[in-house]
């Protein structure tokens, strides 16, 4: 039920799982829930449901409503995005999930009968206010969001000479307005997750050091939000520093201005990146929100 | 905590009416040995993992608890000890570097990146800043 509608919200309203199709090779499709959208008590018991014990028990080891709350939805539109995805019935508590070797969570294909799968590659990010999943086929995928407004404790400079490479150490600290730097810094930030989230290796396995991410037709700001066509046409890359043979070249990079409150990045193969995106409320609506103002393309996209 | 070591106590008869699980903040057990008595917090370390001589102090714990309250913005109502574990409190890879970068000021140490991923707990980073303060120390 994708609707490319550029103009006008529209809204799919049902009361069980609407189908959806999959994304072709160059599409990402990426999927978020507003917490404070989603109040009802009945709603979200339905969405426990879904959850097998295992998954129940992690939701309710979070310290604190809220956190539960996020948890707990985090799988709801994991379960319930990638069953919609299934050409048959599939019911979202009978998805099984593992591990890869590095322990980057995918789908485990074999515990479904019947279904041959392409390759559905997801990743999940969120924060307090906003939970996200991105959906790919043919390649994987991470993705990463951060609150736009998510303030540093440390200085900039020293987190930054800790964990960035020399190159975007360079870039930041050439920013004079601290206000700028500190979103430049959550930008590069998001990026950089992003990447590691595709590799699967997480935060430990692909140090932040290794490698340096950076937008081609750049200014010396950094990535900018601008009114100007040249920051969207400009490519975000990422370069190995440690190993050439790492094919750096391959992965592609978005970075948006999510709901007005929050930067999203989102790295893989395909190319070119043709995202579509969705507000979405599980077992509620959908909201085709591409071309409008919940999505603002600050570098990388078509 | 070498007084601990002492082997002739069994700890055994004890644990079992302790929660382990929760934490010791409400006890008001009290150990004894040969007749001299224990305060009760002293047991807080004593979680899950039984390695006493290596457990941390429970004021570098509470430290730890601060900190990570700060960081975090732990709503008071919600407890924080040493099992408290990073992800389930909401700390996401960003919050858990600046909470080592935290530590790291407060307790004038340098923590390795490889240290640094090993730690899940309150516990686990309070083990670690001692074992670094001590290395420090006899440097």
């Amino acid at each position: 039920m994708r609707m490319q509608c550029l103009d006008t919200k529209f809204f799919t309203s049902s009361t069980s799982l609407a189908p959806i199709q999959l994304p072709s090779r160059m599409e990402t499709h990426l999927w978020y829930v507003i917490p404070n959208e989603v109040k009802s008590e009945q709603l979200l018991n339905k969405y426990l449901e879904f959850l097998p014990k295992s998954e129940k028990e992690r939701v309710f080891s979070m310290r604190g409503d809220e956190l539960q709350k996020g948890a707990l939805l985090a799988r709801a539109l994991v379960r319930t995005t990638i069953a919609r995805y299934q050409t048959n019935q599939v019911s979202p508590r009978s998805l099984k999930f593992r591990k890869n070797i590095h322990g980057k969570p995918e789908v485990d294909w074999q515990q479904i009968e019947d279904w041959h799968p392409q390759q559905l590659h997801f990743n999940i990010s969120h924060t307090e206010s906003l939970v996200a999943c991105g959906v790919t086929t043919h390649n994987p995928i991470g993705i990463d969001i951060e609150e736009k407004e998510r303030k540093i404790k440390h200085s900039i400079s020293s987190f930054a000479k800790r964990y960035f490479s020399q190159q975007e150490v360079q870039l930041l600290s050439s920013i004079s307005d601290p206000e700028i730097q500190r979103q430049e810094f959550i930008k590069l930030w998001t990026l950089k997750e992003a990447y590691v989230k595709a590799l699967g290796r997480g935060f430990s396995g692909s140090p932040f050091k290794t490698f340096t991410i950076r937008s081609v037709a750049a200014s010396k700001e950094g990535i900018h939000l601008s009114e100007s066509s040249s920051s969207e046409n400009s490519d975000i890359v990422v370069e190995s520093l440690e190993d050439s043979a790492n094919h750096t070249g391959d992965w592609r990079f978005a970075l948006l201005e999510l709901a007005g409150s929050h930067y999203a990045a989102i790295c893989s193969k395909n190319h070119p990146m043709k995202m579509s995106v969705w507000r979405t409320i599980p077992l509620v609506e959908d909201e085709y929100v591409s071309g409008t103002d919940s999505v603002i393309a600050v570098g990388g996209l078509m | 905590m070498a007084s601990f070591t002492a082997s002739s106590i069994s700890f055994t008869p004890l644990s079992s009416s302790l929660n382990l699980n929760k934490g010791l903040a409400k006890s008001s057990v009290s150990l004894s040995i040969n007749g001299i008595s224990f305060p009760s917090h002293g047991l807080k370390s004593v979680s899950r993992r039984f390695s006493v001589s290596c457990a941390a102090k429970p004021e570098t714990v509470d430290k730890v608890c601060e900190i990570v309250r700060k960081q975090l913005a732990i709503q008071p109502d919600v407890a924080v000890s040493g099992d408290s574990k990073f992800a389930a409190l909401g700390a996401d890879s960003l919050d858990t570097v600046e909470i080592v970068m935290g530590l790291e000021e407060e307790f004038g140490i340098s923590v390795e990146e490889e240290s640094a991923q090993t730690i899940a707990t309150v516990q686990d980073a309070a083990d670690l800043i001692e074992n670094l303060v001590e290395k420090k120390g006899s440097a």
